[in-house]
């Protein structure tokens, strides 16, 4: 089958799935508006999660919830993305010390493998009991959750080049400066990028969860707040929808940003035997 | 198609299976084409075009040519892992669909293709199990085939424990182990070093001499075609057709000695003089 | 989305590292290089250990608590710990028990049922592809958004708070398993090795011997690359939705609880106790791995 062809089938499939997920939750939220009192609270039905969002009712005397939403979500995201950008950058400078340095690599290398074992998002509570502030502990926690699938992912980056490819660098008598710019940085690069979608949206998961630790302000307040009925149950709702769509979009920004980064990947493989077709300009 | 399968479902049903006359070809290859489609706009792909053959029973075979000739797409259309565009393959009177129903091919490929998971003596049962030869009969036929590769003493390894000349060794006995009619073989030996291809083709040769199988062998090295086989099937790229076919008239049994005779020079170099234009 | 480049992540790493550990300890090298190394071997497991000791002396000595601005009371020595674990020991053990059951069982039924959905997936390609796209994205969903909703879903399962709390977690940990299981079982059952189904079909293998003779062996290894992503997960997700749960119980909740109560020692024995049931669940998960795929690649 042609390869354009597949795709569109595949896109219709993916389509009727989510039409499926929509119906299901449907049928869930009709079930439950008639057998509770306040069927908002276990599964509203979705034109009112999106109807809330278009609401300009306010609902804290100055804001409407999706204004709510918005302004806390700058608070949440800013700071898991200071982490994420920290710890992307710790991660990759660790796994470049570890491959330069054979001691480095021995210490660091049982405790990261240890720290994958371990819940790190359980630790939040008593990262922000140390820091003190809330501040500090999203933008830890998040690094800390960025940094390890980023180190070992760029680490075996590192590893996975061809040794014919370093003993080329080696004939031609590159420094070894050049042999890291020139070869082994870009070669990891792919799985540099690895790491980044995994850990992107539980930087942002990680961010959320010390929200509900402390009262300050962020998503993760306003959701336990709305669920405890200090305000409208729809902000919750909101938030739900928002972390998961702000989740999976984080997840496609670094395809996106990969693709800008290393464009050779995702270029076409050109057949020898086949006779070229140019793009020509209509 | 439904025309081949009426026809064949009568011989069958005339008594046992078509009995072979002694002058008849096992494999007739009739104006064979076929054509793969090209990307979106593009002119198709013609991989074999008016391609007729005729194989014997108990044949050695080879099917020489560059890539792109549309060996490998031959052999494949015998073993009715692809369909013909255009006329027809006849097998022992039968489609090759049916003889492939009826367990009736040995199949190696270029890669062993063996399951990493199983034993080298589970990897040979494999075919038997699903063909549902009863365990006692499985186990004495696996002893016999590893004895005939030479592999007896490494039934209990696993694949990735052999060297690739033994892997493929592996895969020789499990094609071998339904007891085939016809042993197809697509580039078996090419990944192998040069020590190690020669070795296995002299064993190859002992193993058919044995069991008397027609080989329908595919290859891009002339001397690996012209030392095992009866005929050399020269085919030439776009489209892949038939340019020459060369008799091997070297007497058997052949050691690798006779390669340095100057009448295995000539046919190599006939080979090599009928192919057009590459 | 594509669906490979959405699940390869950490699993194919943690392979790759391995290869490269083996490295240093080759099997096959000649006798005169026995001795550099053994002493390769040595500094490989010396230099982590002397590391942790060393960072616990700085512990227990407080110049830790000095370099991170902390006090003993958020950050207490090591000592204090290990006493506060053996005083509650038998808290800490019913607390432990609740989150494993919560862990383990959600791990069993995601990883049955995303095996189930990768089996259809494999099955019914055409429908089954575009499905798991679906459900992928499901793997960006934080948790936190999921546990809530499905404590609001439970609440009418049982009369009592901690069953129904219960069973809340464990679908919190279903789910996220069972997405994970779902892409890398459909992977295991359909990234054949080349030619192997030409192979079956010269044989005129039918379906069902394809199936459990080919895919269902070759997607074994697949299988442990999910557990490798989920096993971790799984006890994560348990800790996370027992800060949602009605209920009050297990290691997580305990964590958050006595550092409300402002009980930072207790806080960190419970840490240390989730911490060594990730590892111990890890370990077994690879003894288990080591074991079953003897013999392969």
């Amino acid at each position: 089958m042609e390869p354009n062809r597949k795709q569109d089938s595949n896109r219709l499939a993916t389509f009727v799935w989510v039409l499926a997920l929509i119906l299901i939750w449907e049928l869930g939220a009709t079930l439950v508006a008639q057998t509770k009192r306040t069927p908002e609270n276990v599964l509203p039905h979705l034109y009112q999660i999106v109807e809330s969002v278009f609401s300009t009712k306010l609902v804290n005397g100055s804001q409407t919830a999706f204004q709510i939403v918005l302004a806390n979500a700058g608070i949440t995201l800013a700071r898991a993305g200071i982490g994420f950008m920290l710890g992307a950058a710790i991660g990759f400078l660790l796994a470049l010390l570890m491959n330069l340095m054979k001691t480095v690599e021995k210490i660091a290398f049982p405790y990261l493998m240890i720290i994958q074992m371990i819940p790190i998002l359980g630790m939040a509570p008593i990262v922000l009991a140390v820091t003190k502030d809330i501040d500090k502990s999203r933008v830890i926690i998040a690094a800390i959750l960025t940094f390890y699938p980023v180190a070992t992912n760029t680490l075996a980056g590192f590893k996975a080049v061809p040794g014919e490819k370093l003993e080329l660098m080696h004939v031609i008598a590159a420094s070894k400066f050049e042999i890291y710019r020139k070869l082994l940085i870009p070669s990891c690069i792919p799985y540099f990028f690895t790491g980044l979608k995994v850990s992107a949206p539980m930087a942002i998961t990680a961010s959320i969860l010390v929200d509900t630790l402390q009262g300050g302000g962020g998503l993760g307040t306003m959701l336990s707040q709305s669920l405890k009925h200090a305000m409208t149950i729809y902000v919750f709702w909101q938030i739900v929808f928002l972390s998961a769509i702000v989740g999976i979009l984080s997840y496609h920004l670094m395809s996106v940003i990969e693709k800008l980064a290393a464009p050779h990947r995702w270029a076409r493989k050109v057949k020898l035997d086949e006779p070229a077709q140019l793009d020509e300009p209509a | 198609m439904s025309v081949f399968k009426r026809s064949s479902r009568d011989a069958m049903a005339g008594g046992p299976a078509v009995v072979l006359d002694a002058n008849e070809p096992e494999i007739k290859v009739e104006h064979v084409s076929v054509r793969f489609d090209g990307k979106k706009g593009a002119a198709p792909v013609v991989a074999l075009q008016d391609v007729s053959l005729d194989i014997r029973q108990g044949e050695f075979i080879s099917l020489v040519g560059p890539s792109g000739c549309g060996k490998t797409t031959l052999l494949r259309t015998i073993a009715d892992l692809q369909q013909p565009s255009s006329g027809r393959i006849t097998v022992r009177g039968q489609t090759p669909r049916e003889i492939r129903l009826q367990k009736k091919y040995g199949i190696v490929f270029q890669n062993p293709v063996l399951y990493d998971w199983r034993t080298v003596r589970r990897n040979v049962c494999m075919p038997m199990e699903l063909k549902g030869v009863p365990k006692k009969t499985r186990t004495a036929t696996v002893t016999e085939m590893l004895e005939l590769v030479g592999l007896y003493h490494f039934g209990k390894k696993y694949p990735h424990e052999l060297s690739g000349g033994m892997q493929q060794r592996v895969g020789i006995a499990r094609a071998l182990a339904i007891k085939p009619e016809i042993l197809l073989m697509d580039e078996p030996f090419s990944a192998l070093d040069e020590f190690t291809k020669e070795k296995l083709n002299e064993d190859l040769l002992k193993i058919w001499n044995k069991t008397n199988k027609t080989i329908l062998f595919v290859t891009h090295n002339i001397s690996e075609a012209v030392f095992l086989s009866d005929r050399v099937v020269v085919l030439s790229p776009h489209p892949g057709r038939v340019s020459a076919i060369v008799d091997i008239t070297l007497p058997r049994p052949r050691g690798l000695a006779i390669k340095n005779t100057p009448e295995f020079g000539a046919l190599v170099a006939k080979v090599r003089n009928s192919f057009e234009g590459v | 989305m594509n669906l490979r480049s959405s699940m390869n992540p950490p699993e194919e790493i943690s392979v790759r590292i391995a290869a490269t550990q083996q490295d240093v300890s080759n099997p096959e090298a000649p006798a005169a290089d026995r001795r550099r190394f053994d002493a390769e071997n040595l500094t490989t497991l010396l230099y982590p250990i002397v590391f942790g000791v060393l960072i616990l002396i700085l512990w227990q000595t407080q110049v830790l608590h000095r370099i991170l601005g902390a006090d003993t009371f958020t950050l207490p020595l090591p000592g204090r710990i290990l006493t506060i674990i053996a005083d509650n020991a038998p808290e800490i053990l019913m607390n432990a028990r609740a989150t494993a059951i919560v862990a383990l069982t959600g791990l069993l039924f995601g990883s049955m049922l995303g095996y189930l959905l990768g089996v259809i997936a494999a099955v019914f390609p055409k429908w089954g592809i575009g499905g798991l796209t679906v459900v992928s994205a499901f793997n960006a969903i934080p948790i936190i958004a999921v546990a809530p909703i499905l404590n609001n879903l439970t609440k009418d399962f049982s009369r009592d708070a901690d069953t129904r709390s219960m069973l809340a977690k464990i679908l919190v940990v279903t789910l996220m398993t069972m997405v994970v299981m779902s892409i890398n079982a459909y992977r295991g059952l359909t990234e054949l090795k080349p030619y192997s189904e030409d192979l079956m079909k010269s044989y005129a293998a039918r379906r069902t011997d394809v199936f459990f003779k080919l895919r269902v062996p070759n997607s074994v290894p697949f299988l442990f690359t999910a557990l490798r992503v989920s096993v971790p997960g799984s006890v994560i997700c348990a800790l996370v939705s027992e800060y949602f749960a009605e209920y009050i119980v297990g290691v997580g909740r305990q964590i958050r609880e006595n550092i409300v109560l402002a009980q930072y020692a207790t806080a960190w024995a419970y840490i240390l106790t989730a911490c060594l049931m990730g590892i111990l669940l890890y370990a077994i998960l690879l003894a288990a791995e080591g074991s079953l795929l003897k013999g392969r690649r």
